[in-house]
């Protein structure tokens, strides 16, 4: 039995402070092995980048309330680091992706500069082998130059060559979990198939867990293995990518897989859309929240709710699956 | 729209106080004006720099006059400059801006900017004293030194907004349904700028009165009547020899007023900023 | 610039005092005007008279005053260095300290500590300048407070008599600077800090100090130092203007002062020409530290 890279279990966050808050993620618990990728899919609003930007600690002291059992990479608890303990933490053991390259990188500072510093910070002072460093980490995301990419500015950069440059700033310290939130979605099609081809092989090189957040399930099937449901703040369903395509258990994962239009039906059908609308956050149902919308619900949908077995890697949150 | 800032201005209470502030304020103004305070500025009713009495409450200065009733009457002053200025600058700005903001890039817009630029680099002093000359000593050369020189802010954020407000698609719309130009931006966009006017108008009155009492102090402010400037100016000397009636007086009106006007501008500025809902 | 010299030789020369009158006696016969017309120029045309004007601006041959006969660059060079000396000073410590405070009040944004620091820069904000002054001196120089600065004068012979003599104006203007930088500068510091560079570097472990005094105030040197920049020209003439004619310091404000009470031409176009030239120069050098600071002007 490994230890996973990742362990997050009971992770729960509200906005807003008193009676007025509201709870936008409910209870994650999801475990990541070393090397595996997981993606965590959901409609946009629907807690993944709150779920990724509490896992790191990024959200605000004020107005946002977190609570965890506990977030363990490589089985240490992260949880309850005070803020200078969790500084060692982020960067070197757990690094993020973010989704705009554009803006997620500091204009005035060159991409060289911004990794080394990230290098320095957490492992080795010495100017001259972060620099080392930074240049090996520009070369393994795939660049041939790597020097001329270390001098330019970020907006010298293509969108494909900024992403790259941020993976490579993720990886300089080799940690154990990336966190990579919509990394392609910014980018078109062509240089997304390179970006995410870059992340796998990095990962199966390091063998670094990540969790890869998308609300696109295509790209989720081509770089991760297992995936995970989010509706509503909560986890519905875990399970790996083969068994989503061609089981989905859950009516709102079927749901959603029957949006995809398909490419290269022989006569365009109709493109269907899960019937009624996402209820709001500060208004959710009682019991499972996905029942008003479900064709197969029955009344104790309502009354109670439906869990999913904490660390297991499959399971549904449903009574009824499918 | 109005209601729902009314609303918002009520539930703050810095922003209420300056309310309250200012209506006192200008409430003392409007009596003076109307003849009911402040009328025996000029007489001179006691001994010189008679101290706190109840015939005199704040004193008197160096000619035996009543300070009360100087400040009282220097608060109209105030106003009358601020609100002068104020009405005229933003008039003046308003037009300018939307103007330009009209006819982006084209010669008037140049001209127009090149104007705000040249007003902008000339020390306002120095510009304030070469009206003062040129319009030879009259008591209206304060007033014109400040409109000639306030506008240009007002006419930036105008400006701004009118070309923001362009891209828009409902001035397209009005286009579309043939209305005239210039006469579309005075009827709907200029309605969509008012918040912004108002929060502007409000400093540029800060401003106004601040710089009148710096202008009365050097000699180029208010000619006739008496101001909370002349009484500072007046109080510089008599402070050294310990006389501190004219400066307490007018010093702590002017920072009540201020005081009172900086809370309402921060306060009307939250209130009118459509972004706070949504944040 | 040219805009500048135009503006105030329309305003100040042209429209400005006749000086006719004033060297002629009484009841002057129609010879005698025309006479004394010609020899100051005015009956020459005016774009003429504007073309003399630039010259003598950049000839830096500013004729002599009107009130003493001294030739108006001697008396420049002579009371700049005082005015300098006078402002920068609080210049210098009125945008440090705002900045450090802006900075702070962005930091904590909505904590008690922001809230506390803004409150005071609108009281700040609200105090007159003549009021500041009057109540520093009060304070500092007179027996009823502290009385341990001179009320005026300027002489200076030293480091400790400098420092004797610059006190209470340094204080009057950091004070009366202080909440205009402060709010000035936790607006443009706010900004920065919601970022999404800011994030990344909180996201890898960046202390806040290397977030704000490395990235932070990096980024927002632009409109900081364009403030610095532009403000440096009326910070020199405007503010020394009143420090000086308060304080009775022999800077260029004073000279400035006098010229305006007593209307001496020669003085004050020199003094015009002088600030259009120094916000020429603050142009100039921001557009050189803009291309140092911000890679995306530097390289095209």
């Amino acid at each position: 039995m490994t230890v996973p890279a990742l362990r997050v279990s009971g992770l729960s966050v509200w906005i807003g402070s008193g009676a007025d808050s509201i709870q936008v993620v409910d209870g994650v618990s999801f475990d990541i092995d070393p090397g595996e990728a997981t993606g965590l899919v959901g409609e946009s609003g629907c807690g993944k980048t709150m779920t990724a930007m509490a896992i790191l600690g990024l959200l605000p002291s004020t107005g946002v309330r977190v609570s965890c059992d506990h977030i363990e990479i490589n089985g240490r608890d992260v949880s309850r680091l005070n803020t200078a303990q969790r500084r060692k933490v982020l960067g070197r053991d757990i690094a993020m992706i973010f989704q705009q390259p554009a803006t997620a990188l500091d204009p005035v500072f060159t991409m060289g500069q911004q990794i080394s510093a990230v290098y320095r910070r957490h492992a080795d002072g010495n100017q001259r082998r972060a620099h080392e460093a930074m240049l090996a980490s520009l070369e393994s995301v795939g660049f041939e130059r790597p020097e001329e990419i270390a001098q330019a500015y970020p907006h010298e950069l293509s969108g494909g060559m900024r992403q790259l440059s941020m993976i490579a700033m993720a990886m300089v310290c080799k940690p154990a979990v990336i966190i990579a939130d919509e990394p392609t979605t910014a980018l078109d099609s062509s240089t997304r198939a390179l970006i995410l081809h870059q992340l796998q092989q990095l990962q199966a090189l390091h063998g670094t867990a990540m969790l890869f957040i998308s609300h696109d399930l295509g790209v989720v099937r081509q770089s991760c293995r297992n995936v995970m449901v989010m509706y509503c703040g909560r986890l519905i369903e875990k399970t790996d990518c083969q068994n989503l395509f061609s089981h989905a258990r859950h009516p709102y994962s079927a749901g959603l897989l029957s949006c995809i239009p398909q490419l290269g039906a022989t006569r365009p059908g109709r493109i269907s859309s899960i019937p009624g609308q996402v209820p709001a956050l500060a208004d959710l149902p009682s019991g499972c929240h996905f029942a008003a919308r479900c064709n197969r619900s029955e009344p104790r949908c309502s009354e109670s709710t439906p869990v999913l077995d904490a660390q297991d890697k499959k399971g549904v949150a449903c009574f009824r699956p499918l | 729209m109005m209601r729902e800032t009314w609303q918002r201005l009520k539930s703050d209470p810095y922003g209420l106080s300056g309310l309250i502030v200012v209506s006192v304020f200008f409430l003392i103004a409007s009596c003076v004006w109307s003849g009911l305070l402040g009328q025996g500025w000029y007489e001179v009713s006691g001994t010189r720099w008679e101290g706190i009495s109840a015939e005199h409450w704040f004193g008197t200065n160096l000619i035996g006059q009543d300070i009360l009733q100087r400040t009282l009457f220097g608060t109209a002053t105030a106003f009358e400059v601020g609100l002068t200025v104020t009405i005229c600058s933003t008039l003046l700005g308003t037009v300018m801006g939307a103007l330009s903001g009209w006819y982006n890039h084209s010669w008037l817009d140049e001209i127009i900017l090149w104007l705000k630029g040249v007003l902008d680099a000339i020390p306002f002093y120095l510009f304030a004293a070469a009206v003062a000359f040129a319009l030879q000593g009259s008591p209206w050369a304060m007033h014109v030194a400040m409109i000639v020189t306030f506008w240009t802010t007002t006419a930036r954020i105008i400006r701004g907004e009118v070309i923001r407000i362009k891209q828009r698609g409902f001035i397209e719309a009005a286009r579309a349904i043939g209305l005239p130009g210039l006469k579309t931006v005075f009827r709907h966009v200029l309605p969509n700028t008012f918040h912004l006017l108002l929060v502007q108008a409000s400093i540029v009155f800060v401003a106004a009165i601040n710089t009148e009492v710096i202008l009365s102090f050097l000699g180029l402010g208010i000619q006739d009547g008496v101001s909370w400037g002349l009484m500072l100016a007046e109080s510089s000397q008599e402070v050294l020899a310990g006389h501190f009636g004219n400066f307490l007086a007018a010093g702590t009106a002017l920072f009540l007023l201020l005081m009172g006007f900086n809370l309402l501008a921060d306060a009307l500025q939250d209130a009118l900023d459509s972004r706070r809902i949504v944040r | 610039m040219l805009g500048v010299t135009f503006i105030s030789f329309l305003l100040m020369v042209y429209f400005g005092p006749d000086k006719t009158y004033e060297l002629l006696g009484k009841n002057p016969t129609e010879e005698q005007i025309r006479e004394v017309r010609h020899e100051l120029g005015y009956d020459r045309p005016f774009l003429v008279r504007y073309g003399d004007y630039l010259r003598e601006l950049v000839t830096f041959d500013l004729g002599l005053s009107d009130s003493n006969g001294e030739p108006v660059a001697a008396i420049l060079a002579r009371t700049l260095p005082v005015s300098l000396a006078l402002v920068l000073p609080g210049f210098v410590i009125g945008n440090l300290l705002g900045l450090a405070l802006g900075l702070l009040a962005a930091w904590y944004r909505g904590k008690w500590l922001d809230k506390l620091v803004m409150s005071a820069s609108v009281v700040g904000m609200s105090i007159s300048f003549i009021v500041i002054i009057i109540g520093l001196q009060i304070l500092l120089c007179t027996p009823y407070g502290l009385n341990l600065f001179p009320v005026r004068g300027w002489q200076v012979d030293g480091p400790g008599s400098y420092l004797y003599y610059v006190t209470v104006p340094t204080l009057a203007l950091v004070l009366v600077t202080l909440g205009y930088n402060t709010r000035f500068y936790r607006a443009v510091m706010a900004e920065e800090i919601e970022r999404d560079h800011i994030r990344t570097l909180r996201a890898y472990g960046a202390s806040p100090a290397e977030q704000l005094f490395k990235h932070v105030l990096k980024n927002s040197l632009v409109p900081v130092l364009t403030r610095i920049m532009f403000s440096i020209p009326f910070v020199v003439i405007s503010g020394s203007l009143l420090l000086e004619s308060y304080f009775g310091i022999p800077g260029i404000g004073l000279v400035t002062f006098n010229a305006i009470t007593s209307g001496d031409q020669p003085i004050l176009k020199a003094v015009v020409g002088l600030t259009g030239i120094l916000f020429v120069v603050a142009l100039m050098i921001n557009d050189m530290l803009y291309s140092l600071v911000d890679p995306r002007i530097a390289r095209p």
